[in-house]
């Protein structure tokens, strides 16, 4: 170590003397006395002034721009979980649903009140629904999704993963939960066509569902959590369960079931036929039906835009009152 | 407190059972062969190894390592898990091998590993240092007696018993016993400097008895059987018998050389070995070598405590909502039918919620394992080593270019304790001065000579803004000891002065009245003096410049060869005789001599404290006294060690009778010091004052600037020395640490009282007295402290105390009083003190006031000083290297002090804390997110984020540009923190460190993650493009991690007081570090559920618009604190910053603005000197007397005297040998 610092000693004190030196060298001995070239930001009263101003220019803008694609935003929901229960059964509802001999069709009838453009997303809502729980999330296999019956260890779908001996395909807890309420929209005499494809995120479609994986032994056991598959498509074709299947974060959370690609105009009616084969009356999930346009941001989503705002207005507010407080009590050092 | 306990045993032993009468009890009992041994005393056989054998000594090697081969691994993993982080992180990597963990085993028990790993190697590295040092020492040669030939052998293969030969310069391998020496009279002189650092030399005297036992075949012959204590850590006693031919001999002090001390003067000695290795006094009296911890450290285990507590809540809280919310209804869960299945459905059986709320507790702590971050000790100790590698070793402002010594960190631990120093404990022979005595200034028959200039005076003129002109006159005579620049008094030009026949009694005086010996070639230029303290020597030196060069001495003359006294140019040769001699004492204070001219003429000189030479003034001299006292109180103020030179003509007659008294006094049997001392007194009256002399103990370059510097940060400086109280007086006062404006408090052992209970020889009398004496002292000083704290403006404290009375106000029942007294003194001095006392009042302030210590010294005598210090710091670059070996720093001069402590250990504290907290606040954020979300999943413990976001989070995407502040982070420049050493204060309050602060971060980090997760999740479950499509779980918490990724590191930025370069490329790196990983780690592996995640993100807009609002509104709130911070409640340095702030660095503009002046260097210097700011100091800085130096002349002479032990903490008991003999 002494031999290291005579070396850089001598190094320096040439450097010192002859100002021409080898930039390494330069550099090191820069950093070995602590003198790197270096910035200084004082937040001094100018500073501070001028960067609230400007986040205030900047944001506010930012933030109406997006809080006007948000109001161009037509969004109609429905919440029907407990009108589509008859009046008969709505103290027991769990027994309603349960009972596969009462039939489940409910209709619902939706007031446009505002034009709205193609397309036209249909959504579902759950809500007090936890997707994201622990037993849940990891009660899946992704490799057997993509391999299918020739991937078997399917440890993980725990306790979906098989059924009288057999594996089952596509195993796991959140598949066997599929939701299958359906929905079929009639405006004034004619249905409007649902688009159901392309409902799912492309990467999932084609990475993580094998184009050759059938359904197998799927929901044949005792107990049925939901939603059945055609046997004959291939699971990267199925793309109500790929959408069922990308676990929302929080326990309320909307999927894609559809799409309108007409029109709808003004005061429109749109009826809605549902069959409420899905079980939230057990643990009390609401559900709902969501018709909704889009803008260049998504969805109706004011949260961005008005936070926007806050910022850059509250910015202004307080570099007002920092040269307010500057102008008549400057800063004594 | 061991040590303390030890010694206070041994003295009680001493006490209760006096080395005579033991002396007498194995006479008569005669300790045989077979006898078992008593634990109480050693038996050795002197050159017999085998009859030694059975009794199993220790051999001679030392080994100071921690570890050895075997016990590394267990010893050093113990060290590391010591750490409650390492601990906890062991426990967690075990628990997340079960099934209840969320995450993957191997994300941590990989960083654990790697963290263990490199702290090992650094831990091995160290101990290898010092196991090459011991080895080094250990294969030392030394040269052994074996049939009858002087065989070279390594001092770890000495034995106790073996008959050693010692050479000139050699250091001796053990504790010896001295049996004979080349010397006649049967006398060597030993160097202590390793032990005590005083570089003066002291005499030992072998038993007449063994004076023959010189060469081999003589020595051969020897058979002794030494009987003596066991060993002990007690420098300055021994007791033993030597019995040899059925004849007991009493041994003392006098016959042992201490390991460590080195032979001088003397071509060589044998002994023989009495202790070895780890039992000789030296080796015992070093303490354990204690692993140091920095303080801040410590602190950091509070808060990692702290944290352990929050995780606990935490997890405390989630589980037992875990255990409420699980219910069969929730069907989907797959609950029912899946009875019998493993643990993993145990932790939601809603029929056992007790064990769902056990269970999920461990999962939880698991899940917000980060909240502790794991990387946070090797990126400190990566910090504080490349700080202590790279800065503290290569700083050029703290390189020793006379000695070619950089500073050099040898632990790399106590970087940041280094800028929280509150309490310096320096030595001073060697530290604050350099041990060397400078002939300066003089005053003779009431004019001053000497132009130069003290460090002091310089110390004066750069506070009061005068700029002193360095330059020499090219005819300064430089010689070691003489450092006087006049050309008033050189080359015989005194002979134009006022008084030439006073300036020819001063040098004469100076050439006369000593005790030294020439030593080597009879020429100006070869010759050594041999002087028993560096005062004297300079004397003479200082004569032999003004041109009476001593050359000669024999017992009864001295030969001056005197040039320019009848004519200038003349050289003549000179004898005079010596009649008496009349020795130096510490109550004396003065020293004389009676010599006769080769005329005939009858003269006394006489040289001495100031105070007793006026008081023996011959009448009508009052203009002279005058004049000269006011020179004696300027020399003081200056910080020069004064004497003042007064002589005295007798007639025949008188010098006939008095001499006969004085014969008679000398021949005296009993009392006869104290009846010496009376006749001297009858003939040193009527003197007439020739002048005084100012000598410079030459004090380190700087020390005075330093020590005003230090105490300008709040730092207090105690002084603990070997020295007299005199001495150490006047030296705190050169170096500013006592000055007039001080209220000083003495607690001296020199007082009638004591002297009188001595005198009386009673040792538990004496021992009761000093005690009552003492605590009488303390309680005075006490309350005059407190009444002088209590007035407004007080005067700053100062407490001067001797080693004897620290003895006995170090006991526990005084220890408060103590302590108490001396916190609140600005200054302390302690003098008169063992090593083992500095480190007991050392540790008595660390422990006692609970603050930080730093130690400094240079000797051996310091180690145990430095090592029981919070910081030790050692002086390298002189000879002995004991001091260093035990140090954490090593620095070549004392001043470098400033910049270690001012500029290193006040960034680094800073740093560390800067890096400590953020450190806390990214985990706390980080896991806090993570922690909203268990509230969302039905408290089942799922991770919001990915395995491998969660174990890079603290090894990559957030390492880095911590570790980058935690090098290049500065406030102030470094001129700056030394111009304002207030800053310091800072540290020592430990404002970067404290709850408040944790607490404030601690808020920002739950508002920071409050907004990652609520505006990214709320933001989220609405469509997010205008396809429609909807994001999923992995989705969110990517876009949520990105966000924490970046905020957090643009928070960093914004806590950097100077950004360089690298800031930006760490911070740019590791956000994009992050984008790199997660596009790699996205397309890598599509079993996993992030596949394609970071595709689907960034093909939405909203992604961006996110990334850009989120880290903005959570640094919102921390940028309004730091404004808020800044203009209403600003620290120091924030202050300093907008002061200087146009500045450029490296550039003081007082270096570019240099105004020239039109004096010469001569003039320009005495005006500034002139011009100085004095106060009259009634100090005049009497310091004349070193340990040992009573009897040197005696001993020489022939005449008997006493010889007095060099530690005067046990002056009482070696009194008392000495009289019953």
């Amino acid at each position: 170590m002494e031999v290291d610092g005579g070396r850089i000693l001598k190094v320096s004190s040439g450097a010192q003397s002859i100002p021409r030196h080898s930039r390494k060298h330069k550099a090191f001995y820069q950093f070995t006395q602590q003198s790197l070239p270096a910035c200084k930001p004082v937040l001094t009263p100018a500073w501070v002034i001028t960067t609230f101003l400007l986040m205030g220019v900047i944001f506010i803008p930012i933030g109406l721009i997006t809080l006007h694609a948000s109001e161009n935003v037509v969004e109609i929901v429905d919440r029907y979980d407990t009108e589509c229960v008859p009046e008969a059964f709505r103290s027991n509802k769990v027994a309603y649903i349960k009972d596969n001999s009462i039939p489940k069709n409910c209709s619902r009838y939706l007031k446009v009140y505002k034009h709205m453009k193609a397309p036209i997303n249909i959504y579902y809502q759950l809500d007090n629904y936890f997707q994201n729980h622990r037993r849940y999330v990891k009660s899946k296999n992704d490799r057997q999704l993509l391999h299918g019956l020739g991937y078997n260890d399917t440890g993980s779908c725990k306790p979906e993963e098989s059924n009288n001996g057999l594996p089952i395909v596509p195993c796991g807890l959140i598949a066997w939960s599929l939701f299958n309420d359906t929905y079929t929209l009639i405006r004034g005499r004619s249905e409007l066509k649902v688009n159901r494809k392309n409902i799912a995120w492309k990467s999932d479609r084609d990475h993580k569902f094998g184009k050759s994986v059938y359904p197998f032994n799927f929901q044949n056991g005792t107990l049925m959590g939901g939603g059945k598959l055609h046997p004959r498509i291939p699971l990267s074709d199925q793309e109500d369960l790929i959408v069922w299947m990308r676990t929302a974060a929080l326990p309320s959370f909307r999927k894609l079931y559809g799409r309108i690609e007409e029109d709808l105009n003004a005061d429109d009616v749109v009826v809605v036929n549902v069959t409420n084969n899905y079980n939230t009356y057990s643990f009390g999930g609401k559900k709902k039906l969501i018709l909704s346009t889009t803008g260049w941001l998504g969805g109706k989503n004011n949260f961005l835009g008005l936070a926007c705002t806050s910022v850059g207005s509250s910015s202004i507010f307080i570099s007002i009152v920092f040269l307010l407080l500057h102008m008549k009590n400057p800063r004594i050092l | 407190m061991s040590g303390w306990n030890r010694s206070s045993r041994s003295r009680l032993g001493g006490r209760s059972n006096p080395p005579l009468e033991r002396t007498s009890t194995t006479t008569t009992v005669r300790l045989g062969r077979v006898q078992p041994q008593a634990p109480s005393n050693r038996t050795i056989y002197c050159n017999d190894r085998e009859a030694n054998l059975p009794v199993k000594f220790v051999g001679n090697s030392i080994a100071t390592t921690k570890y050895n081969f075997l016990t590394f691994l267990p010893k050093g993993l113990f060290e590391q898990f010591r750490r409650v982080a390492n601990l906890y992180f062991l426990g967690i990597s075990i628990l997340s091998t079960t099934p209840i963990s969320p995450v993957n085993p191997v994300t941590n028990v990989v960083p654990l590993s790697f963290v263990l790993f490199l702290s090992l190697v650094k831990e091995a590295w160290e101990d290898w240092k010092r196991f090459q040092n011991d080895m080094t020492i250990n294969n030392n040669s030394v040269d052994v007696l074996q049939d009858q030939r002087w065989e070279t052998i390594p001092w770890k293969r000495l034995q106790v018993g073996d008959i050693v030969r010692i050479k000139q310069n050699a250091f001796f391998p053990a504790d010896l016993l001295f049996l004979a020496t080349t010397n006649a009279d049967g006398v060597c002189y030993i160097e202590t400097a390793n032990l005590d650092g005083e570089t003066n030399l002291k005499i030992r005297k072998a038993l007449e008895k063994t004076w023959d036992y010189l060469t081999p075949e003589k020595a051969s012959e020897f058979k002794g059987e030494l009987q003596c204590e066991q060993p002990n850590n007690s420098l300055y006693t021994f007791t033993g018998n030597l019995i040899i031919d059925k004849q007991t001999l009493p041994l003392s002090p006098n016959h042992l050389l201490l390991r460590g001390c080195s032979l001088r003067n003397t071509e060589y000695i044998v002994g023989a070995v009495v202790f070895t290795g780890h039992e000789t006094k030296v080796m015992m009296n070093s303490m354990n070598v204690p692993s140091k911890r920095s303080t801040l450290e410590r602190k950091l285990d509070k808060l990692i405590i702290g944290l352990f507590i929050t995780l606990f809540c935490m997890c405390l809280i989630g589980a037992i909502c875990s255990g409420v919310f699980i219910n069969y209804k929730y069907y989907y869960l797959g609950l029912r039918g899946s009875k019998g299945e493993n643990i993993s459905y145990s932790s939601f059986n809603p029929d056992n919620r007790f064990l769902v709320i056990i269970l999920n507790m461990f999962t939880l702590i698991t899940l917000y394992s980060t909240i502790i971050p794991i990387s946070l000790y090797i990126s400190i100790e990566m910090i504080k080593f490349i700080q202590s590698t790279q800065y503290i070793n290569n700083d050029l402002r703290m390189y020793h270019m006379e000695s070619n010594t950089p500073a050099l960190a040898r632990t790399s631990n106590l970087n940041e304790e280094l800028g929280q120093v509150e309490y310096i404990f320096s030595d001073k022979t060697g530290t604050l001065t350099r041990n060397l005595m400078e002939f300066f200034k003089c005053s003779i028959g009431g004019e001053v000579y000497g132009t130069g200039v003290t460090e002091i005076e310089r110390g004066i003129a750069q506070r009061s803004g005068i700029k002193l002109n360095e330059e020499y006159t090219s005819d300064t005579v430089h010689d070691k000891g003489f450092n006087f620049d006049d050309a008033k008094l050189m080359r015989g030009a005194w002979r134009n002065e006022p008084n030439p026949d006073i300036c020819k009694e001063f040098f004469r005086c100076l050439a006369i009245c000593h005790t030294v010996l020439p030593e080597g070639d009879e020429s100006p230029e070869k010759i050594t003096y041999q002087a028993a303290s560096p005062d004297e020597s300079a004397l003479v030196i200082a004569a032999k410049n003004f041109g009476f060069f001593f050359y000669r001495r024999s017992p009864t003359t001295i030969c001056v060869r005197e040039s320019h006294v009848e004519k200038v140019g003349d050289v003549q040769d000179v004898s005079y005789e010596i009649l008496n001699v009349l020795e130096f004492n510490s109550t004396r204070k003065r020293q004389s001599v009676v010599c006769r001219y080769p005329d005939g003429r009858l003269v006394l000189y006489c040289k001495g404290a100031d105070n007793v030479i006026y008081e023996r003034l011959a009448d009508g001299q009052d203009d002279l006294k005058k004049v000269s006292r006011e020179h004696l109180e300027l020399f003081g103020s200056s910080g020069l060690r004064t004497l003042c030179l007064a002589y005295r003509d007798l007639s025949p007659d008188v010098y006939e009778s008095w001499n006969e008294k004085f014969i008679q006094a000398k021949s005296s049997l009993r009392d006869r010091e104290k009846k010496l001392d009376e006749v001297a007194e009858l003939i040193e009256i009527d003197l007439i004052l020739i002048g005084c002399t100012a000598i410079e103990d030459k004090l380190q370059e700087g020390v005075p600037a330093c020590i005003e510097t230090l105490a300008r940060a709040g730092i207090k400086i105690w002084m603990l020395t070997g020295d007299k109280m005199e001495t150490a007086i006047n030296i705190g006062y050169a170096c500013n640490l006592i000055n007039n404006a001080m209220k000083q408090f003495i607690i001296s052992s020199e007082t009638d009282v004591i002297r009188e209970a001595e005198n009386r020889g009673d040792q538990v009398e004496i021992a009761r007295v000093i005690k009552d004496e003492v605590k009488k002292d303390l309680k005075r000083c006490l309350e005059e402290a407190q009444h002088c704290l209590r007035t407004v403006s007080g005067p700053k404290l100062a407490l001067v105390i001797d080693g004897k009375c620290l003895m006995y106000a170090l006991e526990p029942t005084l220890r408060v009083m103590l302590l108490n007294l001396s916190l609140n003194c600005h200054s302390v001095v302690c003098c008169r003190v063992s090593p083992l006392q500095k480190a007991q009042v050392t540790s008595m302030v660390r422990k006692g006031a609970r603050r930080i210590t730093l130690s400094i010294g240079d000797g051996a005598n310091d180690v145990s000083m430095i090592q029981a210090a919070h910081v030790g710091v050692g002086i390298s670059g002189q000879e002995g290297m004991q001091a260093v070996m035990a140090s954490d720093f090593a620095i070549a001069q004392f001043r470098f002090l400033t910049d270690l402590l001012l500029v290193h250990g006040r960034w680094s504290y800073i740093r560390l804390c800067k890096v400590i907290t953020y450190f806390f606040y990214k985990n706390l954020t980080f896991t806090l997110t993570q922690f909203w979300f268990t509230f969302y999943t039905g408290y089942s413990g799922q991770r919001f984020y990915d395995d491998w976001y969660q174990s890079l989070y603290n090894v990559i995407f957030t390492a880095l540009p911590v570790v980058i502040v935690g090098l290049f982070d500065k406030d102030v420049s470094a001129a700056l923190s030394k111009k304002y050493p207030e800053l310091y204060r800072e540290g020592i309050r430990n404002v970067f460190f404290r709850w408040r602060v944790v607490a404030t971060w601690a808020f920002f980090s739950v508002y920071q993650s409050l907004i990652f997760f609520y505006v990214v999740t709320s933001s989220a479950v609405r469509s997010v493009d205008s396809s429609g499509k909807m994001f999923g779980h992995m989705d969110v918490s990517t876009m949520a991690f990105t966000c924490v990724v970046v905020t957090v590191n643009l928070r960093l930025l914004m806590t950097c007081n100077s950004i360089t370069r690298w800031h930006y490329i760490s911070v740019g790196g590791s956000i994009l570090a992050w984008f790199i990983f997660i596009f790699i780690y996205c397309f890598a592996d599509h079993r996993k559920s992030v596949y394609y995640v970071i595709f689907v993100l960034m093909s939405t807009f909203y992604f961006y618009m996110t990334l850009l609002l989120v880290p903005i509104l959570a640094l919102f709130g921390d940028f309004v604190y730091q404004v808020l911070q800044r203009w209403f409640f600003p620290y120091d340095y924030q202050i300093i910053q907008e002061l200087h702030r146009d500045e450029p660095e490296g550039r003081r503009r007082e270096d570019l603005l240099e105004i020239g002046n039109n004096l010469t260097p001569a003039e320009a210097r005495s005006y500034a000197v002139a011009q100085l700011p004095r106060e009259i100091s009634k100090h005049t800085g009497f310091a004349f007397d070193s340990p040992g130096y009573e009897s040197f002349f005696a001993k020489q002479a022939g005449v008997y005297a006493p010889q007095k032990a060099w530690d005067v903490a046990r002056r009482a008991s070696m009194r008392r040998t000495a009289k019953k003999k």
